[in-house]
């Protein structure tokens, strides 16, 4: 194998991560305070604009009969997508036993609760009674009112609470081991805290055979639901009778949208981090080569599916929803919707190239492009079937107010903000992980070198086989 | 209670009275709840008017006075306040039903811009003055002024309000009343005095098989909009009759026919001598005409009809052939047609069509009049508002009173009435809203809306029966500084006449009026005067018997002239008229001001409405703003683009531009009557409403089109289905 | 909904499109309205504002598409390539439909908006938290939220004092739709009541109903099989219940049909075919 090839360099010696990945942790500098500003700025923002829109209603979202959801909807699952690829990369990868996941998975996890926290705000924000939210939780209430249980609305706040519930204990659980290692490198209040979250981890065996046991379970649970969670999502769309929204393949379209969007996601955070905390030797090459691989057939899968309800709307004939159609691909939306089937589709295949997937440079700007696709994936499922549905009489069109778009802005200030705070408190490598990869991949070598010896011995004999050099 | 089945409802009602019934009387009580179950019980703690019950809607009659038709109302009043209003059942001209200006009443009443106290000019403004001090300085100038310099602009008015002015004008020795109302038909009503002796024919719309309209918008906007459109249903029931409307622009009316033809604006006159031309020459109906009249409608072959009017030659013969196929047949003309200089000629061709189909006698019966001629309509008409703009030029008047008119809105520019106001020293303004022309006058005297006032309607087109129509409060004044309109025109009375002394209000005067009626007028009303005044009050209207003299056809020989061309104002200027916001005394009304106009769908504003092919040209679409330029000025107003229109026309419907008039109406689109030529009709004097010649440029300016509606089309998606005639005549036919 | 309800009445649960609602109704509100008579003239669009408390929204709001009324007439032209539309527009007034399987009921995650035994979608304003799917999912579009605040600019004093005090004005974040008069029907029921007697045909009408200068608008009962309305509705054989394709009208000239019966959603307006003639 060469060195080329190797997801990380397996002669980091422990120290050294635990060094490494200490460092990313230090004191801030001068860019993260910036770049921290900026975001509480944007966050003000939204929050300025919530508090508008609270005082005087949706009408300050420019809201109207045809569209009576617009982008927050839309929003919404962007976020929601995006928390797909932190289980993805940490639960099913860590069940098939793929490697490459280690070191990259711990921050795909933490933005998968942030995305959630994030997503969570949305459907609070587009209520227009947000006072009254809990009424759809099933509280025990004297006057014996429940929300109503068929409302995809209902099952959307079970599964989104379950999720980010899971998902959060998902990511403090994998932490364990790491926190000991911060309690032991960390001094003051951090070593309370870090003491605490380590839940007395000594390391011992017991101890790790029920950790690796506890994981599994969690990894085994999360599993099924990420995928229900944005098959429930999809239902807010599904289970309606709106051409465009009543769509068969919803679910597993929103399930492979959410995991394309949150591997596009993974590759930016990916670059990001790689570049700012200096962990080239950990976020390899290699380990971007494979999630890029990963996020091509991803890619792929989203377009089979849209070809597929292109398709299926196509030879329905019904009047509803093929004329949706056209009218995506033909009328007042048809920019964005070539838009988003050119990041979505075709900018992708920047991915099949090996020497661009080592290009850090133009990896980020297909990761963003990628992204903004899938943003305007979503835009083009929520909107274009409210501006024409069934009734021409209500036919509009509508790009949103500021108000929208300043809270829409605002959501990535919070997101980037929940983020930057996390990696100065939490390891965004996981270190036990990566010494486990670095000890495997130091026996497989070793078995390898063996291996080679004894077969290069049984070569030597081959080659002195007559005929075979003459052929 | 044992034989009723009781709901969950029922059953807390009955808890809830047994219970807390008696705390919760003071509070706002739902209607549902019965009194007269739990009065022992209920003791409330403010005691209210003794006719007030709380939570019970009481309904009373009255009149709407939105529009001149005289629909009959009744008005639902609950803890005193009238809350809504509903068609009196018991009404002929409108049997139950009611239009939105008539449902939009209330918003009238209830406007919260009108004027709340008497004002005087004092300097350049109005000041506020006390009812004593306004009428002794009225009567002062009613004393100091000769009777002759003293002039009434009013709007159509009939019943005792009618009286009451006629009664002061003549008892200050005045004989200038103007009646002036910007949508009439006082060019139809002059043809039908003329050419079959009565100037209000009742139109049997409900009897005829074919109406052929000419620009009469009776749907919408033409004398009697709900009775019409109630005849309209019985009309297009049964054998379904079939409507041909004939128009520059389309109306509601329009919208509804089964051929809709725009044919060249002021050719409409000779393409009814066109079809009547054509059934003559056919053999189909010759013996209602003599010789003369014939031979003078050969000229009018349909070729040459067709390349006057534009509308093509198959067309013409098929609207002929329907006429002969489908008796009985209906002709009738509107404003497009009466608005022409020419425009009695042409509605005289219409009447000529109807003589000779025989419809006169049938489709067009007498019409009744009601028998006291004092209190027949004053119909208003623009004649009136051209001699009061020439009387105002020629410094003929010193003191003048306006009532139910705003001519500083509604007169061209053309005509100067607003510049030449100042010629009169004193003008009194009798209104209820600061219209233009309350602000331009020395002296404004707040009315009673008529909701809070009395009044007596006498409507001018009378249905099956003669009738009359009692107006009476629908609850107490709002404003303590306002006075009804007959209580004023008492006061002013007495400054020279002491016959009206005996009564104390203008309640008084109808009340022994109405009693004192010949018992011809009321023989519907049985018993003592007190009864039969209250019968009177509970049934709203007065339905006495009907009166049916013969019509004898008068025709005569007709020269429809045509319409030159203008090279410098090459197209037609239509000032629309909209059942909604009506020659603009509604534009206050929010609700009118939201319900979009009934064929462009536009609300709150002015639009220009233009065909196609002529946005085509100018290179123009929805919401880009153009100018529509007259000799007499020009106004800039937004595009509609559709394709119910003349191309050689643009129409800007009346209603908006107001300068004055509260906060809904004021500074809101553009008033196209402002730009209209001074063309009168030349055999009647009218004002030519629809003979002003414009150009139309294009400005640089656009804004979103605020009107209702995404797509203009079904997109085929079947909401609103078609079938044929014949279908519905083979499966409904027989009703 | 026991699993054993659901074996045992496996064939109901498997029928083609569900029938929805209650299924013991008392009453079932319904109209007919002949787009032959309607003329488009929107009285009974603004009787609705009269009686149902309905804001003003001012030309910038409707602009944005935020009016409020419930009951609009819409207005088509033809697809024709003629110079003219010599057949005229097309109105329908567009309002709730009331359906008996309603799309807006089961989507609404606080169950503000149901099935009375009525047959009529009631709206539970003060239920409501305005998440606004009931609408999104109206293939009719007739639902109406307050995206505002409306009452504090459409009735300034002393516009207010027309209020209808049967029924509340609406603050913003809440739905609101057409609700056949409920305040009415509230009314007419509770006289009948108080006077022990059924509730008749006629004892009452909507407003529009009432407004509309042509009859083009018939109310009633379903259940009352001599109903005015119920007579139109077997007359121009239109049934309740889903769309099915097995059940041919006798008389395929006749002229009832529902908008959008294809989706299954069993409105309770049975609009009547508008009326052209062919040859002109």
């Amino acid at each position: 194998m060469e060195i080329k090839d190797k997801i990380i360099d397996e002669n980091l010696g422990w120290q050294r991560i635990n060094e490494d990945v200490i460092r990313s942790m230090d004191a801030p500098g001068k860019y993260y305070w910036i770049t921290f500003a900026v975001c509480i700025a944007m966050v003000l923002c939204a929050v300025a604009a919530e508090i508008y829109q609270y005082r005087m209603g949706m009408g300050t979202v420019g809201l109207n009969n045809p569209h009576m959801w617009d982008m927050y909807i839309a929003t919404f699952v962007f976020w929601i997508g995006m928390s797909h690829a932190g289980t993805l990369l940490s639960a099913i990868l860590h069940i098939i036993h793929a490697q490459w996941r280690k070191p990259i998975y711990r921050f795909a996890e933490a933005m998968t609760t942030f995305s959630l926290m994030t997503a969570g705000f949305f459907p609070m924000i587009h209520l227009g009674r947000v006072w009254n939210l809990y009424w759809v939780l099933p509280y025990v209430s004297d006057r014996g009112i429940w929300p109503n249980f068929r409302s995809p609305l209902v099952w959307d706040a079970f599964a989104i609470s379950t999720y980010l519930s899971a998902s959060a204990l998902f990511l403090v659980i994998g932490m364990i081991p790491d926190m000991a290692i911060l309690r032991d490198h960390a001094k003051g209040w951090r070593r309370k805290a870090y003491g605490i979250l380590a839940l007395g981890w000594r390391g011992d065996d017991r101890q790790w055979r029920v950790f690796r046991k506890t994981y599994m379970l969690m990894a085994c649970f999360l599993i099924p639901l990420a995928v229900s969670v944005h098959s429930i999502v999809s239902s807010d769309f599904a289970m309606s009778i709106m051409p465009g929204w009543h769509v068969t393949t919803f679910p597993p379209y929103f399930v492979a949208g959410a995991l394309y969007s949150g591997c596009a996601a993974i590759m930016t955070l990916f670059i990001i981090l790689r570049y700012f905390f200096r962990m080239e030797e950990y976020m390899t090459l290699n380990i971007m080569e494979k999630t890029c691989k990963l996020t091509f057939a991803i890619a792929m899968v989203w377009s089979y599916l849209n070809i597929i309800e292109f398709a299926s709307t196509w030879y329905g004939h019904n009047t509803y929803d093929k004329e949706l159609l056209i009218n995506k691909a033909n009328g007042p939306y048809a920019h964005i919707f070539w838009l988003m089937l050119f990041c979505g589709s075709v900018a992708p295949f920047a991915l099949a190239f090996q020497k661009l997937r080592r290009h850090m440079p133009t990896m980020f700007a297909v990761s963003l492009i990628l992204q903004l696709g899938m943003f305007v994936e979503r835009w083009m499922i929520v909107a274009p079937t409210l501006s024409m549905a069934h009734n021409p009489h209500q036919w509009d069109v509508l790009y949103g107010s500021i108000i929208e778009w300043a809270i829409v802005f605002g959501s990535f200030g919070w997101f980037s903000l929940l983020f930057l705070v996390f990696v100065k408190l939490f390891p965004s490598v996981s270190m036990y992980e990566v010494k486990e990869l670095t000890f495997h991949l130091k026996h497989e070598m070793e078995e390898e070198k063996e291996a080679a010896a004894t077969s290069s011995k049984s070569k030597a004999g081959a080659v002195g086989k007559p005929g075979l050099e003459g052929a | 209670m044992n034989d009723i089945k009781v709901n969950r409802r029922g059953f807390l009602k009955a808890l809830g009275w047994g219970g807390a019934g008696t705390a919760l009387t003071a509070c706002d009580l739902p209607t549902t709840i019965t009194l007269e179950e739990g009065k022992e019980e209920v003791v409330a703690y403010v005691v209210p008017e003794e006719y007030v019950i709380p939570g019970i809607g009481v309904w009373y009659a009255s009149t709407c006075t939105q529009c001149d038709a005289g629909c009959g109302l009744h008005g639902r009043v609950r803890e005193g306040r009238i809350l809504k209003v509903e068609g009196n059942p018991d009404s002929l001209i409108n049997n139950g039903s009611t239009c939105l200006m008539g449902q939009a009443g209330v918003q009238n009443h209830y406007n919260p811009d009108r004027v709340t106290q008497p004002m005087m000019r004092k300097g350049a403004g109005l000041q506020p003055i006390s009812w004593d001090d306004a009428m002794a300085e009225l009567s002062k100038r009613i004393k100091s002024t000769s009777g002759s310099k003293i002039a009434w602009v009013s709007g159509s008015v009939s019943g005792h309000q009618s009286v009451l002015i006629s009664e002061f004008l003549s008892s200050v020795g005045s004989k200038n009343h103007f009646a002036h109302e910007t949508i009439n038909s006082s060019v139809w009503s002059q043809v039908c005095a003329d050419m079959i002796g009565d100037a209000e024919p009742r139109l049997r719309l409900d009897k005829a098989q074919i109406i052929v309209s000419f620009g009469a918008d009776f749907l919408g906007t033409w004398k009697s909009p709900v009775h019409f459109a109630g005849e309209y249903a019985k009309f297009r029931s049964g054998q379904r009759g079939m409507l041909v409307q004939v128009e520059p622009k389309m109306t509601l009316t329009g919208g509804n026919a089964d051929l809709w033809i725009a044919a060249n604006p002021g050719t409409e006159g000779a393409l009814a001598l066109g079809v009547a031309n054509f059934i003559l020459d056919r053999g189909w109906n010759k013996e209602n005409v003599p010789g003369t009249v014939k031979q003078a409608l050969a000229a009018y072959d349909v070729d040459t009809v067709a390349g006057l009017t534009g509308v093509p030659a198959t067309k013409i013969q098929r609207i002929a052939s329907l006429f002969s196929e489908r008796a009985p047949s209906l002709a009738i003309a509107g404003a497009t047609v009466e608005g022409q200089a020419n425009g009695y000629d042409a509605a005289s061709a219409v009447m000529l069509l109807n003589i000779i189909m025989g419809n006169i006698g049938n489709t067009i019966e007498a019409g009744n009049k009601f028998p006291e001629r004092a209190l027949r309509a004053k119909s208003g008409n623009t004649g009136d508002l051209v001699k009061f703009a020439q009387g105002l030029e020629d410094k003929k008047f010193d003191l003048l009173f306006f009532s139910n008119s705003n001519p500083v809105y509604t007169a061209p520019d053309a005509l100067r009435v607003k510049e030449n106001l100042s010629n009169a020293s004193f003008k009194v303004a009798l209104t209820q809203h600061p219209d233009e022309t309350a602000l331009a006058a020395d002296l404004v005297l707040p009315l009673y809306s008529s909701m809070e006032d009395w009044g007596s309607h006498v409507p001018a087109y009378q249905p099956e029966k003669v009738s009359l129509s009692i107006q009476q409060p629908l609850m107490e004044p709002l404003y303590k500084d306002t006075r009804g309109f007959g209580d004023v025109m008492l006061s002013l009375l007495k400054v020279k006449s002491n016959a009206y002394n005996k009564f104390p209000d203008y309640y008084s005067y109808l009340k022994t009026a109405m009693v004192n009626m010949p018992e011809s007028v009321r023989s519907g009303l049985k018993g003592s005067r007190d009864q039969m005044w209250t019968n009177l009050l509970q049934n709203g209207v007065l339905n006495a018997g009907s009166n049916t003299p013969k019509l004898t056809p008068k025709p005569r020989a007709i020269k429809a002239a045509t319409v030159s061309k203008n090279s410098e104002y090459p197209m037609h200027l239509v000032p629309s008229a909209r059942l909604g916001l009506w020659d603009g005394r509604h534009a206050n009304i929010p609700w009118l001001q939201e319900a979009p106009d009934q064929i462009s769908k536009v609300v709150w504003g002015s639009w220009a409405e233009l065909h196609p092919s002529t946005a085509g040209k100018l290179g123009v679409q929805n919401g880009d703003f153009i100018r529509v330029s007259s000799a007499s000025g020009s106004i800039e107003t937004q595009v509609y683009v559709h394709k119910g229109i003349h191309p050689n026309v643009v129409a800007v419907p009346m209603g908006q531009g107001h300068s004055a008039y509260g906060r809904y109406a004021k500074d809101r689109g553009v008033n196209p009557l402002k730009i209209l030529d001074a063309v009168s009709e030349e055999k009647t004097g009218e004002l030519a409403l629809y003979a002003t010649r414009v150009k139309v440029t294009k400005t640089n300016k656009s804004e979103v089109l605020v009107k209702m509606g995404g797509s203009e089309t079904q997109l085929g998606r079947g909401f609103v289905r078609t079938v044929s005639a014949d279908q519905f005549r083979r499966t409904e036919g027989e009703a | 909904m026991s699993l054993k309800n659901i074996l045992e009445n496996f064939s109901d649960f498997r029928r083609d499109a569900e029938v929805g609602g209650h299924h013991d109704y008392e009453h079932r509100w319904a109209m007919s309205i002949d787009l032959n008579l309607c003329i488009g003239c929107n009285a009974c669009s603004t009787a609705c504002y009269a009686e149902n408390n309905l804001g003003i929204v001012g030309k910038e709001k409707f602009e944005k598409g935020q009016a409020m009324h419930w009951l609009r007439v819409e207005r088509y032209w033809d697809e024709t390539d003629g110079e003219f539309p010599e057949q005229g527009a097309s109105f329908v007034p567009m309002m709730c439909q009331q359906c008996g399987a309603a799309t807006c009921e089961p989507v609404c995650p606080v169950a503000a908006t149901y099935h009375t035994p009525d047959g009529l979608n009631a709206q539970v304003y003060n239920r409501c938290i305005g998440s606004r799917y009931c609408s999104n999912n109206c293939p009719f579009r007739v639902r109406y939220f307050n995206f505002w605040s409306y009452y504090e600019q459409s009735w300034p004093e002393p516009l207010n004092q027309q209020l209808n005090p049967d029924l509340s004005v609406r603050d913003k974040g809440v739905m609101e739709k057409c609700t056949f008069c409920v305040q009415r029907i509230r009314t007419a029921k509770d006289t009948a009541q108080r006077e022990k007697r059924q509730l008749q045909d006629q004892d009452f009408v909507t407003a529009c109903a009432q407004a509309c200068p042509t009859n083009a608008i018939t109310f009633g009962d379903t259940l009352d099989p001599n109903s005015k309305v119920s007579k139109a509705w077997r007359k121009h054989q239109v049934e309740r219940g889903p769309y099915t394709h097995k059940k041919p009208k006798e008389n395929a000239e006749l002229r009832g049909y529902r908008v959008f019966e294809e989706l299954n959603v069993d409105p309770s307006i049975m609009y009547l075919e508008r009326v052209r003639e062919t040859e002109v």
